[in-house]
């Protein structure tokens, strides 16, 4: 992408609105408006920053977090395509297990922290197991709504053109149900990074959700929020670079969202 | 009703035709009662014939079509292509359907459409080569690179139809495509057809409920009605050609037509 569309698709309104709040908080904490201890300027947040880059802590951390983010996103966005494509094809497969789908899916992924702490103690692998199952879901129950939203017509051109079961999946249905998909993987990948965070917060001490819980601990409330800010940071690069790479992949994705 | 079939086309190779309906019944089943949709339907289709088939709706007629292109399978009866039975969609038999925004794929651009049917058969020149000649067919040449939901309605249809067209069917098999056309669209679709027809030889089924559509278009009308569909009447259209959408629009024979096709379907339709 060139520079010009680049910043013909920068939202100029809205990031006014969020210099206009960095501003007006800043303002706030200077004048004494905002008086709390713990509570940090804009400023003393990007001096934490640049102080925990300069130490060389930073870049570890969010190293740590993005690793586990990828792993776990993928993991569990290649098992729901999987299972969404299953279900969605098989109305006898939805039928056995939709039920259970419908128990397992209100859990949140953090209760399963102790039982990842007690099987794999302060490990990666207990990340994993906060991070996967909520990720799951959405991946998977958006393939399934796809697959199942295919139209009709579209079956009906398949055969027509003679097409085998193997084409009509991959030429037909995959394409039909991608938009949804990548829904699907666009709310796994932001939920991925929560639960990464909250994992290193509860499960496993590394990574940027220790960072902001030894930072907590240690009374350094300027070096806390900006971890927070990294994590924020982190997913909006991680959500720029999904859909990215959704246009990358699948050419008309936009127009086919009807989105921007 | 038989004699009009069963004269021999002396100009033909054979005396086998493109397609053959012989007593054709479809089922549905409902609820665990049958429900019979068309029953008996004769007729056949010479290589190179345009069949229009009207009636009012509720008389089978996409359902007839569904049957002659290996969609449904009848439930006695037989759809013959160049003699053999079929059992599922045929080889050189392709669908047009009337929803093109449903039966187009909306993530591929046209040329990818047009590319759908050929792309797993044919090597990469030849189907650059043959995408390029149907676009260029139905006057779509500057459009290869649109998707479809950037084309109007008739650019759609046109969309669909070249899709058809890029397989070199020897039946096209079009139910209601012209429906949603305004009537300026609708007159050039039309023209268009006769030309592809004209040029490549392909026979064509082409569902109408516009019955001034069906004698235009038509080598010979199909007639259905009732319900469960039958066939009221075959008739068929000896027009001069090449059609003229204000000259043979305007021919005493064209009325007379229209009037018999009027009579055939009766005053239940408008």
């Amino acid at each position: 992408m060139d520079k010009g569309r680049l910043i013909a698709r920068i939202n100029w309104p809205g990031a006014a609105v969020l210099v206009f709040v960095g501003l007006a908080w800043e303002a706030a904490v200077r004048s004494g408006l905002l008086e709390y201890e713990y509570l940090p300027a804009p400023s003393a947040i990007a001096l934490g920053l640049s102080e925990l880059a300069g130490e060389g802590i930073l870049a570890p951390d969010i190293t740590h977090t993005l690793i586990s983010v990828v792993i776990g996103w993928t993991a569990a966005t290649v098992l729901g395509i999987s299972l969404g494509f299953l279900l969605g094809l098989s109305a006898t497969a939805r039928r056995y297990s939709l039920a259970s789908i419908e128990v397992l899916r209100p859990m949140p992924g953090v209760a399963f922290a102790p039982v990842g702490l007690l099987l794999f103690g302060f490990s990666l692998k207990t990340e994993m197991v906060v991070t996967i199952l909520p990720v799951l879901w959405p991946v998977l129950v958006n393939t399934m709504a796809g697959v199942i939203g295919v139209h009709q017509r579209l079956y009906d051109v398949g055969r027509t053109f003679r097409l085998g079961r193997r084409d009509t999946i991959l030429r037909i249905i995959l394409p039909a149900a991608m938009p949804l998909i990548i829904v699907g993987a666009r709310i796994g990948l932001g939920l991925a990074l929560i639960l990464a965070v909250v994992a290193e917060m509860v499960g496993n001490p590394e990574g940027l959700g220790y960072g902001i819980v030894r930072e907590q601990q240690a009374l350094r409330p300027d070096l806390m929020f900006a971890y927070i800010v990294t994590v924020g940071f982190i997913g909006i690069v991680l959500n720029a670079g999904m859909l990215a790479l959704a246009e990358a992949l699948f050419p008309s994705f936009r127009q086919l969202q009807g989105g921007r | 009703m038989g004699s009009a079939e069963e004269r021999s086309d002396p100009g033909e190779k054979a005396v086998s035709p493109a397609f053959e309906c012989r007593l054709v019944t479809v089922e549905f089943l409902h609820k665990f009662s049958r429900k019979r949709i068309i029953e008996d339907v004769s007729f056949l289709v010479r290589s190179g014939e345009f069949v229009t088939i009207v009636g009012p709706s509720g008389s089978g007629k996409t359902t007839l079509l569904r049957a002659m292109g290996g969609l449904t399978p009848p439930a006695s009866g037989s759809v013959l292509v160049h003699g053999r039975e079929l059992n599922g969609p045929p080889d050189d038999v392709v669908i047009v359907f009337q929803d093109y925004s449903n039966a187009l794929l909306q993530w591929r651009t046209v040329a990818a459409n047009v590319a759908f049917g050929i792309e797993r058969t044919l090597d990469r020149k030849e189907i650059e080569q043959r995408v390029r000649d149907t676009l260029a067919l139905v006057g779509l040449e500057k459009n290869a690179e649109d998707y479809p939901w950037q084309l109007s309605g008739g650019m759609q249809q046109r969309v669909q139809i070249a899709r058809a067209l890029a397989l070199r069917p020897a039946v096209m098999l079009m139910d209601e495509p012209f429906a949603a056309l305004d009537a300026m669209t609708k007159a050039s679709m039309q023209d268009e057809l006769l030309r592809v027809r004209d040029r490549t030889g392909t026979s064509f089924v082409f569902i109408t409920h516009d019955i001034e559509e069906a004698v235009y278009l038509g080598d010979r009308i199909v007639v259905l009605k009732g319900s469960p569909g039958r066939i009221e009447q075959i008739l068929d259209i000896a027009l001069p050609a090449p059609r003229d959408q204000l000259s043979t629009r305007q021919l005493p024979k064209f009325l007379e037509y229209r009037y018999a096709v009027h009579q055939a379907i009766g005053r239940e339709h408008g």
